[in-house]
């Protein structure tokens, strides 16, 4: 007979997932605070570091590595949660608007190169070693997907703000999976000294997730395609979700397996599956109830694996490095917003948007680990700024999107 | 206040107005973008007029007044040009078409200006189902009295506009069976339907304007949703009928073909057999029905002789008429291309094919805005 801990630690996944959901529907009715932001409270305070109600979980960022991490379900669907996630935000690209309008372009990447510059310099400053800061500024270009597409989703936002917000995330994304990977194979050549394992490995595994998420993108569309041919039955868009939502599943099994990233794979499969132009109803954004769910379970699951005690101790490096990325966003973007088409303010708007960063770093870490890179343990100011940002973060995209006037306002 | 006087304008000059749709390339559903467009379009001088409407995934633009169809072509075009510019800009889709396929009434934002805020108040759900896309076309009328008669005497003819511009097959996901689904929202508003039956300006004035002010439901021109309604203060009659067609090209074509029929109709009117008469209106309902529903393969009662043809028929035979009313205003090309209509593809038949051919309402909604940015057609 199994002994009462024991079953109340099976138990204590769906509870948690269960309160946050409570939390963040009772917190948004109450306070129009976003969500997410309720979920990640929860999933942090039911820690393992924390409460103790949740099991360990990953290996924490900069703490020491959890064992198995490769084998733990958890962290599996996290990923397939966030799959979901970059496969919406790859369809939502549009590469076109892309070269119609290159402000758009040049503003992320003068935003995401000018961030990794401030936040390494203050990182130094700060005392850290060399590689430590590098790796902390790679991981500061990104913006978490997941926060801004859920707030946009959840506000019903459209507009300038809202477009160009989903576009410099995704590139923000791009650029710092591109860094973090190549610092970690510079990292690793000087480490071990072995160059073909570390530079090559880390493109090879980028170029390999691209083409895994390209066939998939060109595959599903196309089945989609012969399906709608054989005849008008029933709801098409509801069987163009599911189908989406299968095979995001099968992507991110099979990185698993292969060992690819199913960050830049989900990315890719969305991108190439809008551009193959199938289009997705405004009723399954999101994925609809299951996408939901999964949101839930990996903002839950994306806390929970930060310590409280990391989050103290890098908690004065980390107010500095939000500050200075929140700064250098803001002023890169709004640089270029009067040539890019829209006013000072709709691009300072944009620039603060993208100051969330949660699940997005803290998966690319434990994927790095899964590979087998051990990262420098001082990475725990990176806690405190997932902590502080994933909470916050929220919250800042909202009242960007507030300010634009982008959300339907009730008068 | 009193109606205000009819002023005079130059007979036969025109211009055009048009509603049209912005889009998210993304999922193709409609998105309120009209203020970052109106805000980047303000940076430089605009080719006629653009201004935001009852709801911010609609822009309205218009023409200058016109006396010819190629000038008239060719702003349009350059107005569209510089739209589709800005589109790009602001990943943001422009199209025609009188109803967006699947838009959901209930997720539009109505725009905040203080008319349409009143305007919301008052309708209801009426006005956001208002989120619907047409051409106005105006004809300059050298008196009120001629105003009038031209609104009575074009009655005949509303049928030939509805179904030639027809663009509105689907609503909120479904297909209508309806070539111009647009018409029916505006049949929901209390002030729709024609205007009273008088020739005289005097009369209309004072008998019935100065009437229904006095029983406070009306208080301007601007509150009759009429099919043809006469604008006094530009010297207008404006017909209000027609869906935003899916190009430039037949929105210039049909103001061309209403110039012409004007010009015949002023022509004749001294000749005194086809007087207008309160009984014409025995058969416009129907008839605008039969246009709305079937499009070209309606068939309409002619209001004198009360026989009945098919409309495709009726419009090639009266384009045939104008011939020599086109000659005279330089507008063959244009009633050349409504002829091919008759002969090919309304704007309603090609969307519904799309949605065949491309699996789908986004499809069509694809197709259409290639079709306005002047892409060659694929069928």
């Amino acid at each position: 007979m199994p002994s009462l801990l024991a079953i109340a630690a099976d138990l204590s996944w769906p509870f948690a997932i269960a309160l946050a959901w409570v939390a963040g529907e009772f917190g948004h009715r109450f306070t129009r605070l976003p969500r997410i932001s309720f979920y990640g409270a929860v999933g942090f305070m039911l820690a393992q570091h924390q409460v103790g109600v949740l099991p360990q979980v990953g290996g924490a960022v900069g703490g020491a590595v959890g064992g198995a991490v490769g084998g733990d379900p958890m962290l599996l669907l996290a990923d397939v949660a966030f799959g979901l996630i970059l496969f919406e935000l790859g369809y939502r690209i549009n590469l076109r608007w892309l070269r119609n309008n290159p402000w758009i372009g040049v503003a992320g990447l003068v935003e995401a190169i000018g961030t990794f510059a401030v936040v390494d310099v203050i990182a130094r400053a700060f005392g850290v070693a060399p590689i430590t800061a590098l790796l902390l500024a790679s991981l500061a270009m990104s913006t978490s997907p997941a926060s801004v597409l859920r707030v946009v989703n959840e506000e019903r936002s459209a507009g300038q703000v809202t477009e160009r917000l989903v576009h410099l995330t995704a590139l923000n994304c791009v650029l710092a999976v591109f860094t973090f990977n190549a610092i970690v194979g510079y990292w690793m050549f000087h480490t071990s000294g072995d160059l073909l394992d570390a530079g090559l490995n880390s493109l090879m595994v980028m170029l390999a997730s691209i083409a895994a998420g390209a066939v998939f993108g060109l595959l599903v569309p196309g089945m989609l395609r012969s399906l709608n041919s054989m005849g008008n039955i029933g709801n098409r868009s509801h069987d163009a979700t599911t189908a989406f939502a299968l095979a995001v599943i099968i992507l991110v099994a099979l990185t698993w397996t292969t060992r690819l990233s199913p960050l830049v794979a989900t990315l890719s499969f969305g991108l190439a599956a809008r551009h193959r132009r199938v289009a997705l109803s405004q009723a399954q954004r999101n994925f609809g109830a299951l996408g939901e769910l999964l949101t839930v379970l990996l903002f839950v699951f994306a806390a929970a694996t930060l310590q409280w005690a990391n989050v103290r101790a890098g908690a004065a490096l980390a107010l500095a490095v939000i500050a200075g990325r929140f700064v250098t966003k803001i002023v890169g973007v709004a640089a270029f917003s009067q040539v890019g088409g829209i006013t000072w303010r709709k691009g300072a708007l944009t620039g603060m948007a993208l100051t969330p960063v949660s699940a997005f770093v803290i998966l690319l870490l434990e994927h790095a680990r899964q590979r087998g890179i051990a990262l420098p343990d001082e990475l725990n100011a990176l806690e405190a700024v997932t902590l502080m940002l994933e909470l916050v973060g929220p919250i800042i995209v909202q009242r960007a999107l507030i300010w634009a006037r982008e959300t339907p306002r009730e008068d | 206040m009193p109606l205000e006087a009819f002023t005079q304008s130059d007979a036969l000059t025109f211009g055009v107005e048009l509603e049209l749709q912005l889009v998210n390339l993304s999922d193709y559903d409609l998105t309120d973008a009209s203020p970052d467009l109106l805000h980047l379009l303000g940076q430089a001088p605009f080719p006629g007029n653009v201004t935001p409407e009852i709801t911010e995934s609609m822009i309205e633009i218009n023409s200058s007044v016109h006396t010819r169809h190629a000038p008239l072509l060719a702003q349009l075009q350059e107005i569209r040009d510089t739209l589709v510019r800005a589109g790009d800009k602001l990943n943001i889709g422009l199209c025609g078409g009188g109803t967006h396929p699947f838009q959901q009434w209930s997720s539009q934002k109505i725009f905040s200006k203080p008319r349409y805020q009143h305007l919301s108040d008052l309708y209801g759900y009426l006005a956001k189902q208002f989120t619907i896309f047409g051409q106005h076309v105006h004809i300059g009328c050298a008196s009120g009295d001629d105003a009038l008669y031209l609104l009575h005497a074009l009655g005949r003819y509303i049928p030939h506009f509805i179904a030639l511009s027809a663009s509105s097959p689907f609503v909120q996901g479904r297909d209508t069976l309806f070539d111009s689904a647009r018409l029916n929202s505006v049949f929901a508003f209390p002030m729709s339907g024609r205007a009273p039956f008088t020739l005289s300006w005097e009369d209309f004035a004072t008998n019935y304007f100065a009437k229904m002010e006095n029983t406070g439901i009306i208080s301007s021109m601007k509150d009759f949703y009429w099919d043809l309604r006469p604008k006094p203060e530009f010297g207008t009659i404006e017909l209000r009928v027609c869906d935003t067609p899916l190009t430039v090209e037949r929105a210039a074509a049909l103001a061309a073909y209403l110039q012409a029929l004007c010009r015949d109709l002023l022509a004749r009117r001294d000749q005194g057999h086809d007087t207008p008469a309160e009984d014409d209106y025995l058969v416009y309902n129907y008839n605008r029905f039969q246009a709305c529903r079937f499009g070209l393969d309606g068939a309409i009662t002619h209001p004198k002789t009360y026989a009945t043809r098919p409309l495709r028929e009726d419009i090639a035979a009266t384009l045939r008429q104008m011939a020599p009313h086109a000659e005279a205003l330089e507008s063959t090309a244009a009633l050349q291309h409504l002829a091919d209509v008759t002969k090919q593809w309304s704007d309603a038949q090609y969307l519904r094919t799309q949605y065949q051919r491309r699996g789908g309402a986004e499809g069509m909604v694809d197709a259409a805005i290639r079709h306005f940015r002047g892409e060659p057609l694929f069928y």
